[in-house]
């Protein structure tokens, strides 16, 4: 491998796991304040990135509107989610909430391509087309927006979780529900809080990754998967290690990629994805597990 | 044993429902497509597998197309690439899917409830990777066509009416094991496992293992059913194996109720009606329509549609029976 | 010592930092009742999780009936001979009162998918048998009635009566309660001893644990004692009721209470 295609491959892993990051950070808000995984996050990222077509290029609107417009769309499906789906199966069986989920998931999925057709669109660019180079590689400045917006997400949110009385709130939620309960934190405006939030973060992945990559109203459970490698690194419990797990991902995944030999090629490349996801579930089988009890 | 009128039903029930599907391929009889009850028989069998290992046992799979899909793949290949003979195929593709399923069982089911969904979740995506992109083998998006008719010595399967009871005589076969495995030994042992592991092992079973054979049992009904599908279709597409084939299979165990073994019918043919008959040329009103089924369903009825029906019209009956006994 | 079905040498048991067993050593006599009682956190239930497998000791040995349990996981434990119910009762929600105590007859019976899935003879004889055996333990706790009815349909007496026909039916040599007495009334509770006893009468090691000290005096033949992970004290029920130490350990834990 050349340096400039390992310098290429470092990069693009660096901005596509920025966004498994994203993603990844809502499973682990919602999953450490109501011990639920949400199958449905990945189609977060697909709402952020067609809203933000629909209102930029379709609707002309100016760029940062748009953004916040298709964040907070996205935050107000997850509270629907939370609302109309989950809350009102409170008590159901951990099956019965991946059903839950998963239904929401291809019902979010089914209204998109319903509303926006199968085809591949692309909003505009941040701030335009020109790549910068770098150590023989080319760096797109949408990647520079990619990976700069998750750096501030993730230390916004350590702040807000550490240094808010909200943010306190949730984490009381995160570590021991009866108790929070009991201090009087009322665990499901928590709940729901998390669901808006994961249902930002995950449209932010899908606002700032679009312009670059395309996206489709099927490209929800793929994305939501890589986010749940990312979170599943980090036991869904800690926001630094739910990032770093997003960017190990998108690194290994484009350098065996970048390989380009036998089965590691880019026509693999999401089954290599889903390998590292089967290893990493496999390896933490036994504290994943005990977890699960626990919860 | 004298059976009472409460256990006698049920064996009303079953021997109606036999009749009502010799029935189905005469015209005169209900006016329905041949072909679209020939395929509710092979997603009968997928389902049913899901509804053992989900329903009775407790274990969630995503990922059950993908043993559809082997099963379809593996017979096809055999039979149209290598003519292999398709009866041998088919047993081939049964021993090669149950095979899989046992090595990755035993790995897989040491994860619980939400890490064993987005397992056998990734499982199933990554097999329908294989399926689009092994294309010297697979025929890659295209697929395999030209694939045999089954035959039995002379006699070959070549009208979609011989094909019909080619594929229910299988699907009855396995909902007659299904059911006498449900109400034996093993099935109370699945059943335990459901209710609690912990106690089922202080019972005495081996829930590791059960819980791994449960899952080859499900792998070889959908293998079947892939092989059918195979030579019933005669061509096979990576389209039919996607992860929106396992939410199907998951809804339409989901309306027959999971526990149940003839709710597998109820629930295909449901989904299988409304797909090829009320939403033809819908497009994604389709997937919307799964998908509220899937959360209303588990909202409102978590024991499954069919089952809550039937609990309903129990309860109604009792009630009825109550108030004819006042004198 | 021959006459001793289980036995505990020298076990711990940590979780994490936190010592929940601490070098316990007893020696339980085979067709005896014996009753482990303690103050809450005590260890009891631990004790318990350790002679059923549920997890490893930390160090020390169990042994029953000579043959060390180690390495041996729940699900055989049960096939030789220990058979436990639990505090929170667990039943198999959706079985019928039979079809519970059935489910304690599968390690005394063999057949498996092929056999069930055709019916074969095998698996007729074998049902028969289960059902039958089943039926009497049922019987013997005063459910016969109740075969075809729902497990959770029951009062919680009953359900609790259940656990302990379903666990018969795995036809043990030891028989391990845990806390059978919670949520009984008076009556009930009387019931639960005579049937204790008859259990004991047919050749079945009892080992309890119990809160109601009445209901541990006038069953047990010999009473452990447990306080903060360490055995106080061992006797006949009259000599724990006398016992300096042991008193000391539940007037402390009075004292923590208010």
């Amino acid at each position: 491998m050349s340096q400039e295609l390992f310098v290429q491959s470092l990069i693009s892993g660096l901005t596509q796991g920025s966004v498994y990051a994203l993603i990844g950070l809502g499973f682990t808000i919602i999953y450490s304040v109501t011990a639920i995984i949400n199958f449905a996050q990945g189609e977060f990222v697909m709402l952020g990135g067609m809203l933000f077509y629909v209102l930029a290029i379709s609707l002309g609107m100016p760029l940062v509107p748009a953004v916040l417009i298709s964040i907070a769309a996205a935050a107000l499906v997850g509270a629907m989610l939370y609302l109309l789906a989950i809350r009102p199966a409170r008590g159901g069986s951990v099956v019965s909430l991946i059903i839950i989920t998963i239904g929401a998931a291809i019902l979010i999925r089914g209204i998109a391509g319903w509303r926006w057709g199968a085809y591949p669109v692309a909003p505009p660019f941040f701030s335009g087309d020109d790549s910068i180079s770098f150590l023989g590689a080319s760096i797109h400045p949408q990647a520079l927006w990619i990976v700069g917006s998750t750096v501030v997400v993730a230390v916004l949110l350590h702040l807000f979780l550490s240094h808010t009385m909200l943010g306190k709130a949730l984490k009381a939620c995160a570590t021991n529900r009866l108790g929070a309960g009991l201090v009087g934190i009322n665990p499901r405006s928590m709940a729901l809080i998390s669901f808006c939030l994961a249902g930002a973060l995950g449209a932010l992945g899908g606002v700032v990754l679009s312009p670059l990559s395309t996206m489709t109203y099927d490209r929800g459970a793929m994305l939501g998967l890589k986010g749940f490698v990312a979170a599943s690194v980090g036991g869904f419990r800690s926001i630094m290690a739910t990032v770093a797990g997003g960017i190990m991902l998108g690194v290994v995944e484009n350098l065996t990629v970048a390989v380009n030999w036998g089965p590691f090629t880019s026509q693999y490349k999401e089954a290599i994805a889903l390998t590292i996801l089967l290893l990493i579930l496999l390896i933490r089988s036994g504290k994943l597990s005990e977890q699960e009890r626990a919860a | 044993m004298v059976l009472r009128a409460k256990d006698r039903w049920p064996y009303l029930f079953t021997a109606g429902l036999i009749l009502i599907i010799i029935l189905i391929p005469f015209h005169w009889f209900l006016g329905v497509k041949i072909s679209l009850f020939t395929l509710v028989g092979i997603s009968t069998m997928i389902t049913l597998g899901l509804c053992l290992l989900m329903g009775y046992t407790g274990q969630v799979s995503l990922g059950q197309a993908a043993f559809y899909g082997i099963g379809a793949y593996v017979s096809a290949i055999l039979s149209a690439t290598y003519d292999v003979n398709p009866w041998l195929a088919m047993a081939i593709a049964a021993t090669i899917t149950g095979a899989f399923a046992y090595f990755i069982g035993y790995p897989i089911f040491r994860l619980r409830g939400n890490y064993l969904a987005m397992a056998t979740l990734g499982l199933g995506i990554i097999i329908w990777i294989l399926f689009k992109e092994l294309d010297q083998y697979t025929g890659g998006p295209d697929g395999i066509g030209g694939i045999p008719n089954l035959s039995i010595g002379g006699f070959s399967f070549d009208t979609s009416m011989k094909r019909y009871y080619l594929v229910w005589f299988f699907c009855l076969a396995i909902l007659l094991a299904s059911q006498n495995i449900v109400g034996s030994r093993v099935g109370r042992a699945l059943r335990a496992i459901h209710g609690g592991e912990a106690a089922a092992q202080a019972t005495g079973i081996n829930t590791a293992q059960f819980k791994v054979k449960i899952f080859v049992l499900s792998a070889v009904y959908a293998s079947l059913a892939g092989s059918l599908y195979a030579h019933v279709v005669r061509q096979v597409s990576p389209g039919s194996f996607d992860f929106l084939e396992s939410v199907v299979i998951v809804t339409m165990a989901v309306i027959g109720g999971l526990a149940s073994i003839w709710g597998a019918i109820f629930g295909a043919s449901t989904i299988l009606i409304l797909k090829n008959e009320l939403l033809v040329g819908l497009g994604e009103i389709e997937t919307i329509l799964y998908g509220l089924i899937l959360v209303l369903v588990m909202i409102f009825m978590p024991k499954g549609l069919f089952v809550s029906l039937k609990e309903l019209y129990e309860a109604w009956r009792l009630r009825y029976a109550r108030r004819g006994d006042k004198p | 010592m021959t006459n001793c079905i289980l036995e505990v040498k020298d076990v711990s048991r940590a979780f994490g930092g936190v010592v929940a067993l601490n070098r316990v050593g007893m020696s339980i006599e085979t067709g005896k009742i014996t009753a482990i009682i303690g103050p809450n956190g005590a260890g009891k239930t631990t004790l318990f999780n350790l002679v059923a497998g549920v997890y490893p000791v930390s160090s020390g040995e169990i042994r029953f009936r000579g043959t060390p349990l180690d390495n041996i996981p729940v699900h055989k434990r049960t096939t030789i001979g220990i058979a436990r119910t639990f505090q929170n009762v667990l039943l198999f929600e959706n079985m019928t009162v039979l079809e519970n105590a059935m489910t304690g007859q599968h390690a005394r019976s063999r057949y498996g998918f092929f056999e069930a899935a055709l019916r074969l003879p095998k698996a007729h004889r074998e049902e028969e048998t289960i059902s039958l055996k089943a039926m009497k333990y049922l019987n013997l706790v005063g459910l016969g009635m109740y075969a075809q009815q729902n497990a959770l349909d029951l009062p919680l007496g009953q359900q609790k009566l259940l656990t302990i026909a379903r666990a018969l039916a795995t036809e043990p040599q030891l028989l391990m309660l845990d806390e059978p007495g919670a949520g009984l009334n008076t009556l009930e509770k009387r019931d639960l001893a005579d049937l204790v006893r008859r259990i004991r009468d047919m050749g079945i090691t009892i080992l309890l644990v119990e809160h109601d000290m009445d209901l541990v005096m006038g069953l047990a033949e010999w009473v452990i004692v447990l306080d903060s992970g360490q055995k106080i004290a061992e006797g006949t029920a009259a000599e724990i009721q006398r016992n300096q130490r042991v008193i000391a350990a539940y007037l402390g834990e009075e004292e923590e209470v208010e």
